[in-house]
């Protein structure tokens, strides 16, 4: 077993022990309050996954604890009590929670929605909901909600353990989720969503399944609740429960997981106690606290403890999760051969923005075992083309097909599908994960990601197990990439792409910003991949040396259209490349 | 039939003035203001204020616009420069915000409902309708604001300088732009609008300390089909306010309520960009 | 000697943890225009970004008429007399000429008041103030930059680019406004370009950048010099 599993399974059973043990301590008014807490508290932790982990700012989680109290409290209220009945509402509490939350998922995540989108949705989604709860007149109770249905009337205690194991148990998987690879995919798609998605990670599903399984969650913490209290209202779907939920994770410390967890049962405890003698004032002070900390404390209060936590233990040295490489199965990329077709194939590939053409009826092939050189002025529409390329809802017009399959209107996950990988021109890379966890991340899309666990090793195709052995980067497999010098980078960078398997590069300015001896290396390296690997690899350059050293055939842009295209030589020496660049002869080209 | 077109009117008339504030921080600060729904509880406190003094209701207005620009200078200030690089905390700020300020009037006036007086009392005949004289005026009121908004931003050294920066911030740097300067004026402009808003539409309604919130929502909704632009702003009122009177009108009031809510959500589906540049 | 205007020191910048310039040090006097030449992608534009303080140095100095400017902010910079004029993304394309213009100074009192010195340099931009920026061909957007630059009566300009992509005659045009500006109105320029001829026409000394560092400068009368320079800017 892992030192994470083993820390998991102690948290685990510790949790259940204290929660089996609470309920004889605590007086009937504390254990009522905690109950409701203790489920609001498995929502938060969901709350933490969503925006903590993912990135992505909900402010609607309510509404599924919501769907589930009303689940419960309309079903045994109109149709039935009993076992039967309560397995059929918690049925119908999870299958409502999964639909709506895949209609969110849909509305809110689709490839170029803007965060700020996604949120207004996650807004709109309770208010939404507690409408259509005020429009069912007597059937859901309206504004004054639904109370005295039949329920079980257990013991207070019986209550706590339910309440308490449910948190427990949903926080421990929670807890595995966040630490395993899963959780270093949710993290990429926090740090950057779309250098995730050129990875070929499927962000937008992600998203849409972490929302399905997050209000699952939730409905089922809201279904415990009314069948607890015995009473629904349609504050319990509501917009200012969502943004409490929210308050509270920011207080605890998002991406903590337990922070938030724990700022819900102490802040809503307190807030349940102190309520009665000075409500408003209470509210007034969460609210001024909540404020501080996200200006001047944006991790929240958990780093404090725990950074507390360190200095009053004995130092422990950290442990590193160690990963190793493995040369992974001969993947296409070594065999490149699709037939007759070019891997990449261009025919009057265009580009508009409004009145402003960038690229105009570009025709190109590009063939297997080519470096292709992409030369041309400033603003010639270079890194327009590749995105055109690599994106397929970029051009206006015209075709792209890579290895004979026409991208039609792909999303970048969808064309890293069909063999083309794609680097950027600056390298920010995802910050706080270490060089292993970001080559695993490469390889998602090909060996997919342990849900509650961790890879050890990590298998790569020999092009990129060559360029982290060349920059020395294989021994660094436990550095975060904050940590890398630029070239290094660049390097892991490359390695990334070379991880997704890819039979066409696109590279944009793979050099930029690197000394000389850094550039020979990469020359290098590209030049093996073409010729013992059979990749076809397009690059965008303006050192016109290190293009001369490498690359097999140059293509010269120039506002939007090809001017030129023939060996470096040929496109030193000629006149109209000349004029392009020094613009002398703008009128006559064009 | 005239009673129905003059609803749609001036329903479009008040979102119209209710969303110009949250539209114009959206539009140079790339920020959506959460506190808006607080302002506009404000304005209306100050309306219920005015009224409660026996001074003359029409004074709330200015003094709520006034206040409203002030209070956004110092919030500018405080808690929105500090998060200018981190544009989701800022909305929770912004957010955190407004349940201070909520629960600062929850604290002063109490939970409970209170009015304003209206400036305007009675009906005025239209086309053989008797019709609020207060909510026509609403629409004289729109149409001076969206004059003026647009003369403010075509007109002024202060409204090249904010299209500038809107446009391409660097470069309104280069030329000498003081770009935070111009982002602090404007928050004070939006939370002075937002104000002077909520002080219009109290005499309408009433004010409690969460009046704001099922505005600031539908405010959200249109200023997001808007884009930046007062011309597709009105139209998106008109559209989506026009839905919402006929939604109540003819099936029910409570879905009506959240017409505009579900309309703009599926248009930014189909449109992530909205009305703007079609 | 007389003091330097501009004088940049041991300048050493770039994005993120990139050095894309390494170690510079030049300096332009009032009155004279200095070229900096380079391929695409050497630096050029950086190093005048960092100048206006749109990009933090690594570390060096940038002072300006004595005084340290380094880090400033770019609109400070430009209030203290420094007109730059970026290579991409250089005017407002929806604004009107007038309102381009206008942005150039401080306040309406000025632009009114200077407006007629534009009309010997370049009479089209007064015949088309009300048209939008964007609506103008490549050379007008170029005059209309120029305009701007020069309405604002700068100690210094930064100049990125201005030949890219106009003809030759427009070219000249450039180049008699640049040494007008230098000769009447004793401002100094900093000019970025690739055209050789160009560049050589108007300037009084230039300096070649490659891969982020100085390795040639000289100055322009110097026959010598200049005869090795088309090697260091061949395609």
């Amino acid at each position: 077993m892992s030192y994470t599993h083993r820390a998991a399974l102690i948290g685990c059973l510790s949790g259940l022990a204290i929660i089996a043990v609470a309920p004889l301590f605590l007086d009937v008014y504390l254990t009522n309050i905690l109950i409701r807490t203790l489920f609001v508290a498995a929502v938060v932790m969901t709350v933490d996954i969503l925006w903590g982990y993912t990135g992505v700012l909900t402010f609607g989680q309510s509404a599924f604890f919501g769907i589930g109290a009303y689940a419960c409290g309309l079903i045994f209220t109109h149709y039935g009590f009993g076992p039967g009945w309560a397995l059929a509402a918690l049925a119908v509490a999870l299958g409502t929670a999964a639909i709506v939350a895949a209609a969110v998922g849909w509305l809110a995540f689709f490839h170029g929605s803007s965060p700020l989108y996604s949120s207004i949705i996650t807004l709109a989604l309770p208010i939404v909901l507690t409408q259509i709860i005020y429009s069912g007149g007597s059937f859901t109770g309206s504004s004054s909600g639904l109370s005295g249905f039949p329920t079980y009337y257990w013991d207070l205690k019986v209550w706590f353990w339910i309440a308490g194991g449910f948190l427990v148990l949903t926080t421990t998987a929670g807890w595995l989720l966040v630490r395993s690879d899963f959780g270093r995919v949710l993290i990429a798609i926090r740090e950057n969503e779309e250098r995730s998605a050129y990875l070929g990670i499927p962000v937008s599903r992600i998203k849409t399944m972490l929302m399905v399984f997050a209000g699952m969650v939730a409905s089922v913490a809201g279904f415990g609740y009314a069948a607890f209290s015995n009473v629904v209202a349609p504050e319990m779907a509501g917009f200012q429960l969502g943004t409490e939920l929210l308050i509270w994770t920011a207080l605890g410390g998002r991406a903590t997981l337990l922070g938030p967890v724990f700022a819900a049962i102490g802040i809503d405890t307190i807030s349940s106690w102190l309520s009665g003698a000075m409500p408003f004032v209470w509210k007034l002070l969460t609210g001024v606290a909540f404020v501080l900390v996200i200006v001047l404390l944006p991790r929240g209060l958990a780093p404090l403890i725990g950074a507390l936590w360190r200095k009053l233990r004995p130092k422990r040295v950290q442990k590193i999760h160690a990963i190793r490489l493995s040369p992974a199965p001969a993947g296409r990329m070594l065999h490149a051969s699709f037939g007759d077709a070019p891997p990449l194939c261009l025919s009057q590939v265009s580009r508009r923005y409004g009145s402003l053409q960038v690229l105009r009826d570009v025709n190109l092939d590009a063939h297997g075992t080519e470096l292709l050189g992409i030369i041309g002025p400033n603003g010639a529409g270079k890194t327009t083309l590749m995105r055109c390329i690599s994106d397929g809802n970029e051009r206006t017009g015209g075709a792209v097909r890579v290895n004979n399959v026409e991208i039609a209107r792909g999303s970048p996950q969808d064309i890293v599908g069909l063999g083309v990988g794609r680097s950027f021109q600056n390298t920010n890379l995802f910050d706080t994960l270490t060089v292993g966890e970001c080559l695993q991340l490469a390889r998602y899309r090909i060996d997919g990601a342990k849900l509650f666990d961790r890879r050890e090793t990590v298998s790569l195709p020999h092009p990129a197990l060559d360029i982290l052995k060349t920059t020395g980067l294989d021994k660094m497999l436990a550095e975060e990439t904050r940590n890398l010098s630029h070239g290094m980078k660049r390097g892991l960078e490359l390695a990334m792409v070379l991880a997704t398997e890819p039979s066409v590069l696109l590279l944009d300015e793979p050099t930029a910003g690197l000394t000389r001896p850094e550039r020979m290396a990469i020359g290098a390296v590209l030049t093996r991949l073409t010729q013992e690997f059979g990749l076809c690899i397009m690059l965008i350059e303006h050192d016109l040396d290190f293009v001369r050293a490498i690359c097999n055939r140059v293509v010269v842009l120039h506002q939007g259209a090809i001017l030129m295209e023939g060996t470096v030589e040929e496109v030193v020496a000629s006149d109209l490349v000349k004029a392009a660049y020094t613009g002398l002869q703008k009128e006559a080209v064009a | 039939m005239e009673a129905l077109a003059l609803d749609i009117l001036t329903t479009a008339a008040i979102l119209f003035v209710v969303s110009t504030g949250l539209m114009i921080i959206l539009g140079v600060m790339k920020l959506i203001n959460f506190a808006h729904g607080a302002f506009l509880t404000t304005g209306g406190y100050i309306a219920y204020l005015v009224g409660a003094a026996g001074l003359n209701p029409w004074l709330a207005v200015p003094a709520a616009a006034v206040l409203g620009f002030l209070a956004g200078l110092v919030i500018e200030r405080t808690i929105i420069r500090p998060l200018y690089h981190r544009p989701l905390d800022a909305i929770l700020a912004t957010w955190g915000l407004g349940i201070v300020i909520g629960q600062v009037f929850a604290l002063t006036f109490g939970r409970g409902v209170q009015f304003a007086p209206s400036p305007i009392l009675g009906t005025i005949d239209v086309f053989g309708n008797e019709y609020s004289g207060y909510r026509l005026a609403m629409l004289a009121v729109a149409i001076v604001l969206a004059v003026a908004l647009s003369a403010l931003l075509s007109f002024t050294r202060f409204g090249l300088n904010a299209r500038a920066v809107i446009a391409n911030e660097p470069l309104a740097r280069g030329l000498g732009i003081d770009s935070a300067n111009v982002r602090s004026i404007t928050f004070g402009l939006g939370a002075g609008l937002a104000c002077a808003a909520g002080a219009l539409i109290t005499p309408l309604l009433s004010v409690d300390p969460n009046m704001g919130l099922p505005w600031l929502v539908n405010s959200f909704m249109l200023v997001m089909i808007s884009g930046v632009s007062f011309p597709s702003l009105l139209v998106a009122s008109l559209l989506l306010g026009g839905s919402q009177v006929l939604v109540s009108t003819y099936i029910s009031p409570i879905l009506g309520g959240m017409t505009i809510v579900v309309l703009a959500a599926l248009i930014l589906r189909l449109k992530p960009k909205g009305f703007s540049r079609a | 000697m007389n003091q330097e205007l501009l004088s940049v020191q041991g300048l050493t910048s770039g994005y993120g943890t990139a050095a894309v310039l390494r170690n510079i040090s030049l300096g332009v006097s009032k009155g004279e225009i200095v070229v900096l030449l380079g391929k695409n992608g050497m630096g050029k534009s950086t190093l005048l970004k960092t100048i206006m303080g749109f990009v933090s140095p690594f570390s060096g100095t940038v002072s300006l008429d004595g005084d340290d400017v380094t880090n400033i902010r770019p609109h400070m910079m430009a209030r203290s007399g420094v007109a730059h004029t970026p290579q991409e993304h250089t005017l407002f394309p929806d604004l009107t000429v007038e309102e381009n213009l206008r942005l150039g100074v401080a306040s309406n009192r000025l632009f009114h008041e200077r407006l007629p010195s534009l009309e010997t340099l370049f009479p089209r931009m007064l015949e088309r103030l009300k048209q939008r920026a964007g609506t103008l061909s490549g050379g007008e957007q170029k005059m209309l930059l120029m305009s701007r630059g020069l309405i604002a009566q700068p100690k210094l300009m930064l100049i990125d680019e201005v030949s890219e992509g106009l003809q030759p005659a427009m070219v000249d045009r450039m180049g008699e406004v640049l040494i007008r500006a230098r000769d009447e109105l004793g401002i100094a320029v900093l000019l970025v370009e690739q055209n050789l001829d160009f560049a050589l026409s108007v300037a009084n000394r230039f300096m070649v950048l490659k891969l982020g560092e100085i390795v040639e400068q000289g100055n322009v009368d110097d026959v010598a010099s200049t005869q090795t320079l088309s090697n260091h800017l061949a395609v």
